[in-house]
């Protein structure tokens, strides 16, 4: 995607026009701060291509009626914040079961519950990666600026139709209605990356929906195309039907991690910020990482040399990386709005328990003197 | 230029959004960079909002203004002056609405208060309350001087139905002229 243009806007609103761009013809949700304008700004562009935005009478009939348009083959989304995802939950437990492709894009604000309605948070890190009950393998992808609500929304749904399942796109308060300048790719250019989802062409008597290679995403042929299957959230073996045979239950959720846990390679994105000379690593996505630039800049001006790992996609982490970074620096300092929901995963992947934390959780932003003064403890 | 903050406060309702946008957007129409940033409460009305204006010819990172690093601040509700007024610099213009915003005499030795009654003059002068964002964006360029004029009313009218073009180019002509007169008085 060479060819690019410049916008001035608000994350919220280039996350839905980076939506109508991929290909999406359908938002099913219920307006909630701080994600409402995503839905005011789709709910004007969609009638002009031919697509639909509906207002469902609440975040679950919103996700539903999502769902819905993504099984009869459309392109779709739904957006809210923490609250609505909570409510959501149920129901993207039966896109993962299904494997129906969405989009569903999370302005994070404060929680639990509502929380801090007009006030930014990160604090759906740890959700996104396990939203429903049950096993199986998130997709979460993270804006970490207004360029990136734009092209991370695109690469949601590009992932969504590749892996056949819900992709997360968290943004949060401060960048979702943050307005400036922002570099993004011709509308154009993202029709032509646009890779649909696979589809079966022989005869629908032959068609068995889930009877996939072990590492592959279900084949889900649109509805009301001549092919008929069966969806379920029950264990269902390759037709879709329900059954409890002990081997096919058993594949069918090893089939749901395989397809992506071999592919991480795919999904994997990351930005490295002045890591190559620095003696300090500071790991941090999202909007954190706006301060975090700003503080780096800062410190090396006063002779003290930072990087910074920011992950762009959450889930699955970059463990990988992780580990290398883990092994490469002595000092390591993970930043976020949340009480330490990624530090675990740093953690874990760099296998060590001495990662500094710098968290907050009072509904306000880090300031770059937040993220100084920690690192000049260090 | 070098960097230019600023900062809008009032509270929910009285629609101080629209000059921040309006900055953002002229200043990278001029090639550099402008970012806006909201902050605001859950009431839908009646709590503080601030509007924090980056204007720089460099990338900015950090889309909030910096406490101790705004320029120039204008606020038209107490609630928001007190809560927001410690992020102006020392020596900073504060302009106020003298009927809603009631500073210290302490801060009146820190900072440069200015009193212009804008809601006044968007209500009664002229004649739409609506207008007050205008006033405020033409008060705020007259004393950073940030951005070449009429790039700025150009910007503010492409945000603006045709059929208010007059109206708010009214409006800035009177922010102009009350601010024009407030610096000649200091």
């Amino acid at each position: 995607m060479s060819a690019t243009r410049e916008v001035i806007s608000s994350g919220n609103e280039l996350a839905a026009m980076a939506a109508v761009d991929a290909g999406c013809r359908f938002f099913g949700g219920y307006p909630l701060t701080p994600s409402s304008e995503v839905m005011h700004v789709i709910s004007d562009l969609l009638p002009k291509v031919g697509g639909a935005a509906i207002q469902m009478e609440d975040e679950i009939a919103g996700v539903a009626a999502a769902i819905g348009a993504g099984m009869s083959g459309v392109r779709t989304l739904t957006a809210t914040s923490g609250p609505g995802i909570s409510l959501k939950a149920e129901n993207l437990g039966l896109a993962q079961m299904c494997e129906v492709p969405l989009v569903v894009i999370n302005v994070m604000r404060g929680g639990p519950s509502t929380g801090l309605p007009t006030r930014v948070s990160q604090g759906d890190v740890a959700q996104a990666k396990n939203p429903s009950h049950g096993d199986y393998k998130s997709i979460t992808v993270c804006a970490g600026n207004l360029a990136e609500c734009y092209t991370e929304t695109v690469r949601a749904f590009n992932l969504a139709d590749r892996f056949m399942q819900p992709v997360f796109v968290l943004l949060d308060e401060t960048i979702g209605h943050m307005h400036a300048k922002a570099e993004i790719p011709t509308a154009q250019a993202v029709k032509e990356g646009i890779v649909p989802r696979k589809t079966f062409d022989g005869a629908p008597e032959d068609y068995l929906p889930y009877g996939v290679e072990q590492d592959q995403p279900a084949v889900l042929n649109p509805m009301f195309t001549g092919y008929r299957y069966h969806y379920t959230g029950l264990h269902h073996d390759a037709s879709g039907f329900p059954t409890e045979e002990i081997e096919t239950c058993r594949k069918l959720i090893d089939r749901l991690f395989q397809k992506v846990e071999k592919y991480t390679d795919e999904i994997e994105s990351n930005e490295e910020y002045m890591i190559d000379d620095a003696d300090i690593l500071i790991i941090g996505y999202g909007s954190a990482s706006l301060a975090i630039k700003e503080a780096i800049n800062m410190l090396r001006k006063d002779g003290i040399k930072v990087g910074m790992f920011r992950p762009i996609t959450l889930w699955p982490s970059p463990e990988k990386r992780l580990h290398e970074l883990g092994q490469k620096f002595d000092k390591v300092l993970s930043v976020e709005l949340n009480q330490g929901q990624y530090l675990e995963e740093i953690q874990r992947s760099m296998g060590r328990l001495d990662i500094a934390k710098l968290t907050k959780t009072n509904g306000r932003p880090f300031s770059p003197s937040d993220i100084i003064e920690k690192v000049k403890e260090l | 230029m070098s960097k230019i903050v600023m900062r809008f406060t009032g509270v929910g309702g009285q629609g101080v959004l629209l000059a921040g946008e309006i900055f953002a957007a002229a200043k990278i129409k001029e090639g550099g960079y402008g970012v806006k940033t909201a902050t605001y409460t859950s009431q839908v009305r009646g709590g503080a909002t601030v509007v924090d204006i980056q204007l720089d010819d460099n990338e900015i990172f950090y889309p909030y203004a910096i406490d101790g690093e705004i320029d120039f601040m204008l606020s038209v509700a107490d609630i928001s002056y007190q809560q927001f007024k410690n992020g102006v610099k020392d020596g900073g213009t504060i302009v106020i609405e003298p009927n809603l915003v009631h500073p210290t005499e302490e801060d009146r030795k820190r900072w440069n208060i200015v009193e212009i009654p804008i809601i006044t003059i968007a209500k009664e002068e002229v004649g739409n309350v609506i207008t007050q964002s205008v006033v405020a964006l033409a008060i705020a360029n007259t004393y950073t001087k940030a951005l070449d004029e009429n790039l700025l009313v150009e910007t503010m009218l492409s945000k603006v139905p045709p059929r208010f073009h007059e109206l708010n180019k009214k409006a800035y002509e009177l922010g102009k002229k009350y601010a024009t007169e407030a610096m000649a008085e200091a």
